[in-house]
């Protein structure tokens, strides 16, 4: 039986700012600041308005969102708003600037497989959609922190990474699970600077990997989740800075040798394969104890596993060796 | 009489200093239109920050220009809009700083721990507090008052500006490419003050071509090593890149580019040099 054990960290929902009013709020600020001195500038200012959900077409599994909330998955905060979550993105694939979203536009998310290989019973592909129908979609709001110390609150659709391994049948050797993004410089353009580790390559253990925490999303906003978020698949591990939540994941590897990373590989010092989320162990060039809310004026505290070390905590008895938070 | 900073000495418009106020103006006033708008993004601060200190070094390395720029082109009026342009950057660099506290929520013993703690803010605070006396330095009494001393403190700002290109370069995640073009641009102005003390001829395109050259190749190598040092990128890689366009030109194709054009502008001076201004021109 399910015992539900209120954590110190949840609020009742009714008192969450409804994501609408939220946004509103933030549009109705803006909009006083500029209208005075910008009445001329209208048409500009409709081009900007222009929001990444008018760049989304048919997708096959739209009709799967939104997905039944699973309550236990719940927040502190107020979800971080759509048009903000879905424009302020990481996509090294199509460069390094953070207002990548355009660009992704290119990813072409159909036919999209994904294989199932290594240290398995029997490696197979799968398209993304028979994928879709074999697992059971759920969305959970989780907290996200980027390792550059900013945080959204984002309600991911997906399934649990646990029932992806269970599905796959690793052999009882396999001690990691490798996760790796397309790899198409044709599309994209990031790709073609030729001295990064191209593809993008994260890993977990294999206990990290079947963590109840441990989410494969693809959906956000209950629709289909956008490209520039990690069409049609990425992970979601929301105890780990937002580098280790590979996006466009085309292959899971079963393995007994740890992966090298793409950000461990580049810089070893800064971004490394454990990347655990730890207010008390900074970063060499900024301090992890606070972060910044995306779309608020205000730095909240951060806390150990992001707040769910209630979960975790226990995966890494034991192994106070290694550079679990960096 | 109000002093305006676009006038000259004789209180006339003066259009080099016009001009140079409204370069120095423009980046401030389309960050408040941004702001404004809504077009900074998720982390309005973080992208001030970034816009006010990408500014800060842009304008620094214009400001350096001018110097050899006279002494290449001739041109010997726009030495008048050398202080105008100096005093901005310093106005950039305390808006840089200033964000960068309020990123911090205000709270200064933090930002203080924060620049005391991480190097790169060390090293940009300290290009700052330099740039802070130049910028009180700046005025025809403390010319007159420091004589000589004036041009060795002054001298300074090209130690400033490589504090102000390594700052750049230690906050960079991973992309140290607009980080290397600024340390570029500052070798390219380096090799024409060394050209010049050397007794070469600013003027003389070949001069200014060996310079290019120079600066180019030795951006190359530098932001090789950046890499090589910094990273676990390995240098090979970033060297080679720079035989490939895709998919974009290296930094080091832009500062040969920028360099080589230096080149060309004697020849505009051969050109228009002695025509004289009132007198439309007529084909020779």
């Amino acid at each position: 039986m399910l015992i539900k054990r209120k954590r110190g960290w949840e609020l009742p929902e009714s008192q969450a700012t409804p994501e609408s009013v939220f946004r509103q709020r933030r549009r109705l600020i803006a909009g006083l600041a500029a209208g005075p001195i910008l009445l001329g500038a209208g048409a500009l200012l409709a081009g900007r308005g222009a929001s990444p959900a008018a760049a989304e077409e048919a997708d096959p599994s739209a009709k799967l969102y939104p997905a039944k909330q699973n309550m236990r998955y719940r927040l502190d905060r107020p979800v971080t708003g759509e048009e903000l979550a879905t424009t302020y993105n990481n996509y090294y694939e199509f460069g390094s600037s953070k207002n990548i979203w355009r660009e992704a536009q290119d990813l072409p998310i159909r036919p999209w497989t994904v294989s199932i290989k290594g240290m398995v019973e029997k490696p197979f592909e799968i398209a993304i959609d028979d994928l879709l129908a074999k697992m059971p979609l759920e969305e959970r709001l989780y907290r996200h922190r980027c390792v550059e110390a900013w945080s959204m609150a984002v309600p991911w659709s997906g399934f649990a990474l646990a029932r992806l391994v269970e599905l796959a049948k690793p052999l009882s050797a396999a001690k990691y699970l490798k996760m790796v993004t397309l790899e198409d410089s044709d599309v994209m353009p990031g790709q073609r600077a030729g001295w990064y580790p191209w593809p993008y390559t994260e890993g977990l253990t294999i206990a990290e990997a079947t963590n109840e925490l441990a989410f494969i999303a693809t959906g956000l906003y209950g629709k289909p989740i956008p490209r520039q978020n990690g069409a049609p698949l990425r992970l979601a591990t929301p105890w780990k800075y937002g580098f280790k939540s590979v996006k466009s994941i085309v292959s899971f590897e079963f393995t007994d040798q740890r992966p090298q990373t793409f950000w461990e590989e580049i810089q070893p010092a800064e971004y490394g394969f454990w990347a655990n989320v730890n207010p008390k162990v900074p970063h060499p060039r900024w301090s992890q104890a606070s972060e910044r809310v995306l779309g608020t004026d205000e730095r909240v505290p951060t806390q150990l596993f992001n707040g769910y070390a209630d979960y975790v905590a226990d995966l890494y008895k034991g192994m106070e060796g290694e550079k679990l938070y960096m | 009489m109000i002093d305006f900073p676009w006038n000259d000495r004789a209180g006339r418009f003066s259009t080099v200093r016009g001009a140079a106020f409204a370069l120095a103006l423009a980046p401030a006033c389309w960050l408040a239109f941004e702001a404004a708008t809504g077009g900074l993004g998720a982390k309005p601060l973080t992208e001030a920050t970034h816009q006010t200190g990408l500014w800060t070094i842009r304008l620094l390395l214009v400001t350096l220009a001018l110097t050899p720029l006279r002494r290449i082109t001739g041109w010997n009026r726009c030495i008048v809009a050398r202080r105008l342009l100096g005093l901005s950057v310093f106005a950039y660099a305390v808006g840089h700083l200033a964000l960068y506290v309020a990123d911090q929520g205000w709270d200064l013993g933090q930002a203080a721990s924060e620049i005391a703690l991480r190097f790169y803010l060390t090293v940009g605070f300290v290009a700052l507090v330099g740039l802070a006396l130049l910028a009180a330095t700046s005025t025809d009494a403390a010319i007159r008052r420091l004589g000589r001393r004036w041009q060795q403190l002054h001298r300074t700002v090209y130690a400033l500006a490589a504090l102000g290109v390594l700052h750049f370069f230690l906050q960079s995640k991973i992309d140290a490419s607009e980080a290397t073009l600024m340390m570029g641009f500052w070798l390219l102005l380096m090799g024409w003050r060394a050209a010049q003390r050397a007794g070469a001829p600013l003027g003389a395109p070949r001069t200014l071509t060996v310079v290019a050259l120079a600066a180019g190749l030795a951006t190359a190598g530098l932001e090789a090593l950046w890499y090589g040092l910094a990273t676990g990128i390995p240098w090979r890689l970033v060297l080679a890149a720079n035989l490939t366009l895709t998919p974009w030109p290296r930094p080091a194709w832009w500062v040969l580019g920028a360099g080589l054009a230096a080149a060309l502008l004697p020849l505009a001076r051969a050109r228009l040099g002695r025509r004289p201004l009132s007198v439309s021109p007529s084909r020779a």
